[in-house]
């Protein structure tokens, strides 16, 4: 135990002496507010190498984020976003351009990088993430099954998968009720070609696409664990580690944790391949998310200047090189690894998925569908009903948030 | 005293009397004792479907993490000595005379027997194992799979002992203010039978049933701009509320003022009137009475109800996730960051070994205190 | 007690609680008849994102709220009467619920859903913390004096754990492959899925709040028991009460005080239950009236919260429990103007 504390000590020395990888000594107070998982972990633990950062990996950040960004001075200098959460603050105006900064130490950064609204540079992404189809390569040689490049194939395999016998249940969905659900019937429903709202903000969920989302959502149930509406993409993933299941869509992030020898299982028996297709010549049933950087509006150019400086030597090839695992990273240098090209093929299709639409609709529809969704997988209500709840609640919702008169 | 013949029991009573103590203890210990093997196990082993596994931990074990037959009787027998030393040393003391000092003198006491205590389990003893294990043969080899790794992982790698230290600056704020303030409004509200008081009593009821959720979410935009609200008043020295200690303290004991001043006041109640009555007629006022007659008397209930107290304070969630930033967060919300949308298993099993921490210190309170609890609450806070 | 005297001993008191619970109950009170909202305008915005390869840039109308000079959000405040309580309420879909004989329909309706388990929770579980509580009592009192202070302290356990950490506790033993879930299906050789089971859900949360109150109705029912009058209790001996009379006749009368005590703390606690909902991730089976709240509070990602709608289902949930505090208070009133 001793000799463990003495070696804890000498890697946290070795870490400090490693200080000299940024490549300036900061001077002014730099904070950063963020969501905290592991890919911002490494960011933040690059950006604090500079000195005088504060950072703060929070789980309530979505809440927190836009009022600490309004008040005058802002309390944190920097944000960590994605293109759901930007929304807030870009309505908000509590976050700056970008476009000088760049200019000035923005050097290593690729043009597709730079999150541009109106041509202004509002944030710098630094990773992607997306679903990619997980499934266990021993079992599919085994069986003598080809990748599905469909939902329809899955199906498929998922059933020979069943009638083998060779796991518990041949799938895995992460469809906690609630916001988890609702991402998986987005992907499915932009899968078949819907669109979630009009040109006017009215709801248009109850469609074709929605009644092909919800019937394909309900058939691969089948091969589920029948627990489904509790299990998130951590049950799943553990599922999988375990052995338990054959296949599964699931986020990017999640690929590193299978190869994972202190936690899994089936270590180099799981292998990636893209998204599956909804319906042929589509693009893969799912929606590209980006997490960045972005700057408050609400402090002085000094405090943007250094902000921005620390955060370009958090996102540099050297701590890219080493967290290749954490993350689809934009950033260069970046290496993917064998479970990162399911993501790849997912982001690269053709024609490429859609980027989650980023808009105060979206949010609303995306609650609503995660509150709705249930009632129809437990057998309370049917397809049509449900797709009709979903839009009286995204409405009643875009009324009280002045969206819809 | 000797028990009359008519109130001893049936054998068959007893028996069912043990019977049915034995299944609630086992009930009520089970699942605190499943999160604990949990902790010292390899992710694989601690959600393995397997009872067994868990208990015994293979995939721990094969990593080289276990204990020999040795290790663990020698381990339980340190353990056990500790136990009875703590309950006979530690829990007199704080029974003595003279609050300040004894609360003092109390934590003093256990914080020395604590670091003695980890002196000599975790440095003392694997030391002298280490060479007893290689000489013992067949006693010396690991049979049972244990790894204090995600403990280190919490308490060293994240630090979290400044959540720790945190948790207890705001425990014991909120117990001292809740406490001060709630016992001059419980003496208040037991000594006046007004219909004013009556009131308050009622919409405190009212307040204390009131869900939490409804009045946090109005903090956090009034906290995050107190420097802006204050100004006109405090000028360029408004603070930002949002992130202090001190603020979420308020917080918290505000919302315990309803339950404070309830409990408080049935103790009061249970005071006889004619104590401090007898101090007014020589003459003093009710401040002095109660300061020199019912402070000396009123003990029992305050621990008690500073129990209630510390509870609440120590395991809230919802004010404290939202109102205290990173630097001053305190344990129940750091241990919630575990589970977030990207969560592994090694985090969970962590946030695991977290929470069989944030446990330990509870474990401590209720060891020593339990005495004042019953004794407390007979002593009429239950007279409602 | 002169007034002044009594202001000074309860002002404190009284200052924190007007400060942080009754401006904030105000402020909700006044929301849930008000919706604010900003004031938006339709613009074209080109957005380019971030892909793995290139950006994606698209051109589409977008609702954007308007700026006022110094850049705050411009907002108007409207007077809408009830519209926020008949959203919650959704009285309309329960008047064709009933007229079309699909009762069951109402259910459906978040509100309702979470008034019926709110309500089955919390009077399910008020009788067997009240029986667990006073059994408990009676067997630890029972015991061995040797044996009482570790076993008081064993019993307290489930009290005093952090509540989110306890349901979990017991979540992780059900859920999945859990251990007593494969015991279970090894003693009566089927396949269980609890999780996937509304009501196995639904008893797990009503277990997990007894076995987590029970201790405290315990060690409030076991010092009542140091106090019952031992005079009383042998001259019920000596008229030949047999065992059950006298806890009949003698200890549960000694203790309604306390039986009551703990019914007010248990309803008043298990009406606004929101732990079991976090705890257990029963959101797609069951909610209960404070998490649908917290629900209509929390941010989507894009920043929106259903304030006015929160504000009108956290009143109707005090009003509930007003409704459901009225017979103890009107106990306590005639406490008051008896004593």
């Amino acid at each position: 135990m001793l000799k463990r504390l003495l070696l804890a000590g000498a890697a946290s020395l070795a870490l400090s002496a490693g200080a000299q990888a940024c490549a300036f000594e900061n001077e002014t107070e730099v904070s950063i507010l963020s969501a905290g998982f592991e890919a911002w972990k490494a960011v933040t633990d690059a950006m604090i190498e500079c000195g005088n950062v504060n950072a703060e990996l929070d789980q309530e950040f979505r809440q927190k984020q836009p009022a600490a960004f309004a008040a005058n001075p802002s309390l944190y200098t920097l944000g960590g976003v994605s293109n759901g959460t930007i929304t807030p603050l870009l309505n908000e105006g509590t976050i700056r351009p970008l476009d000088d900064l760049i200019e000035k130490y923005g050097q290593n950064l690729s043009p597709n990088q730079l999150i541009q609204i109106d041509g202004h540079t509002m944030a710098v992404a630094m990773m992607v993430n997306t679903q990619h189809m997980m499934y266990r390569e021993d079992i599919f040689a085994d069986l003598g099954l080809d990748v599905p490049g469909t939902w329809d194939e899955v199906l498929e395999a998922a059933e020979t998968i069943k009638a083998a016998g060779v796991v518990e249940y041949p799938l895995g969905v992460t469809m906690k009720s609630g916001w988890n659900i609702a991402q998986d019937f987005n992907n499915m429903f932009l899968g078949y070609g819907g669109t979630f709202v009009n040109a006017d903000s009215t709801p248009n969920v109850n469609t074709e696409a929605g009644l092909n989302a919800l019937d394909m959502m309900k058939r691969l149930t089948e091969y589920a664990d029948p627990e489904y509406l509790v299990s998130d993409s951590t049950y799943v993933q553990q599922q999988f580690q375990q052995g338990k299941i054959a296949m599964a869509n699931l986020w990017a992030s999640r690929g590193g944790a299978m190869d994972d020898p202190s936690e899994s299982q089936v270590v180099g028996k799981v292998g990636a391949a893209a998204a599956p297709l909804a319906m042929e010549g589509g693009a893969p049933a799912t929606t590209l998310w980006w997490d960045g950087i972005v700057v408050a509006a609400n402090i002085s150019d000094e405090e943007a200047d250094a902000a921005f400086r620390v955060a370009m030597e958090g996102l540099d090839e050297e701590m890219v090189k080493a967290n290749s695992d954490a993350a689809i990273w934009l950033v260069s240098g970046y290496e993917p690894s064998k479970l990162a090209q399911g993501a790849i093929a997912t982001a690269t299709a053709q024609p490429a998925p859609s980027s989650y639409p980023s808009t105060s609709q979206m949010g609303l529809m995306h609650t609503a569908i995660g509150n709705e969704l249930p009632a129809f997988f437990t057998g309370d209500r049917s397809a049509e009903d449900t797709l009709a709840a979903i839009e009286e609640a995204y409405t009643t919702a875009a009324e009280e948030a002045g969206l819809l008169q | 005293m000797s028990t009359p013949k008519a109130l001893q029991q049936p054998l068959t009573l007893k028996l069912a009397s043990n019977a049915f103590l034995i299944f609630w203890l086992l009930l009520a210990v089970f699942p605190l004792f499943w999160i604990l093997a949990m902790s010292f196990k390899s992710p694989v082993d601690a959600f393995s479907s397997s009872a067994l596994d868990v208990v015994i931990g293979p995939e721990t074990l094969s990593r080289g993490n276990g204990l020999s037959a040795l290790d663990i009787i020698f381990g339980v027998v340190v353990l056990w000595v500790s136990a009875r030393l703590a309950m006979r040393w530690l829990m007199p003391m704080a029974a003595g005379d003279g609050l300040i000092q004894r609360v003092f003198s109390w934590l003093v006491a256990c914080l020395g027997f604590g670091l003695l205590f980890v002196a000599v389990f975790f440095f003392l003893l694997p030391w002298v194992l280490g060479p007893l294990n290689d000489i013992a043969g067949p006693l010396g080899r690991p049979v049972l799979g244990l790894t204090t790794e995600h403990y280190n992982a919490v308490w060293v790698e994240n630090e979290f002992w400044r959540n720790f230290s945190n948790s207890l600056i705001v425990t014991a704020g909120v117990v001292t203010i809740s406490l001060t303030v709630g016992t001059l409004a419980g003496y208040g509200l037991a000594r006046s039978g007004s219909n004013l008081a009556f009131w308050i009593l009622v919409i405190a009821l009212v307040f204390r049933a009131l869900p939490p959720t409804v009045l946090v979410a109005g903090y956090l935009p009034a906290f995050v701009n107190s420097a802006e609200i204050l100004r006109p008043w405090l000028g360029e020295n408004a603070p930002t509320l949002y992130g202090q200690p001190l603020a979420v303290i308020a917080v918290l004991a505000s919302i315990n003022q309803p339950f404070t001043i309830w409990m408080l006041r049935s103790f009061f109640q249970n005071i006889p009137t004619d104590l401090d009555e007898a101090a007014r007629v020589d003459g003093c006022t009710h401040f002095q009475a109660f300061r020199w007659v019912i402070m000396p008397v009123m003990w029992p209930g305050v621990i008690t109800t500073g129990l209630f107290s510390f509870l609440l304070a120590y395991n809230d969630f919802l004010v404290t996730s939202l109102l205290l930033d990173q630097s001053n967060q305190t344990m129940v919300p750091a241990i919630a960051g575990y589970f977030n949308r990207e969560t592994t298993t090694t985090d969970q099993v962590e946030a695991v070994a977290a929470a069989v921490s944030i446990t330990a210190p509870l474990f401590l309170l209720v060891m020593v205190f339990q005495r004042q609890i019953v004794s407390g609450l007979t002593a009429g806070a239950v007279k409602g | 007690m002169k007034f002044r005297t009594f202001a000074m001993f309860v002002g404190p008191s009284i200052f924190l609680m007007v400060l942080f619970i009754a401006a904030p109950l105000v402020s909700v009170f006044l929301q849930s008849f008000q919706i604010t909202q900003p004031v938006v305008e339709m613009q074209e915005v080109e957005t380019c994102t971030a892909g793995f390869l290139t950006q994606t840039c698209t051109t589409e109308t977008k609702t954007v709220p308007k700026l006022d000079e110094f850049g705050n959000i411009v907002t108007t405040t409207e007077w809408v009467g009830l519209l926020s309580y008949q959203r919650v309420l959704q009285l309309d879909a329960v008047g064709a619920a009933i007229s079309s004989g699909n009762w069951g329909d109402i259910l459906n309706i978040d509100f309702w859903k979470a008034l019926r388990f709110t309500l089955t929770f919390t009077l399910i579980t008020l009788p067997f913390v009240i029986g667990m509580g006073l059994a408990i009592a009676m067997v630890v009192n029972n015991a061995t004096k040797s044996m009482k202070g570790p076993v008081i302290f064993v019993s307290l356990l489930p009290f005093i754990i952090t509540p989110v950490i306890g349901a979990l506790s017991i979540r992780w033993l059900f859920y999945g492959d859990g251990i007593v879930t494969v015991w279970l299906e090894a003693l009566f050789d089927t396949n269980l899925s609890v999780a996937a089971n509304g009501w196995a859900v639904e008893f797990l949360m009503m277990f997990y709040r007894v076995w987590h109150v029970a201790p405290f109705a315990f060690v409030i029912f076991y010092a009542g028991l140091q106090t019952v009058n031992q005079d009383t209790l042998e001259s019920a001996i000596i008229d030949g009460a047999s065992r059950f009379d006298r806890l009949r006749y003698v200890i549960v009368p000694h203790l309604m005080p306390l039986i009551v005590f703990i019914t007010l703390i248990h309803l008043m606690d298990a009406y606004r239950a929101f732990e079991e909902v976090v705890g257990f991730s029963s959101q797609a089976q069951r909610i209960t009236l404070q998490w649908l709240t917290y629900d209509l509070l929390q941010p989507d990602d894009a920043g929106n919260r259903a304030i006015s709608r929160a504000s009108a289902s956290a009143m109707l949930t005090m009003i509930g429990i007003v409704i459901i505090l009225m017979p103890p208070l009107r106990r306590t009133w005639r406490d008051h103007k008896g004593g």
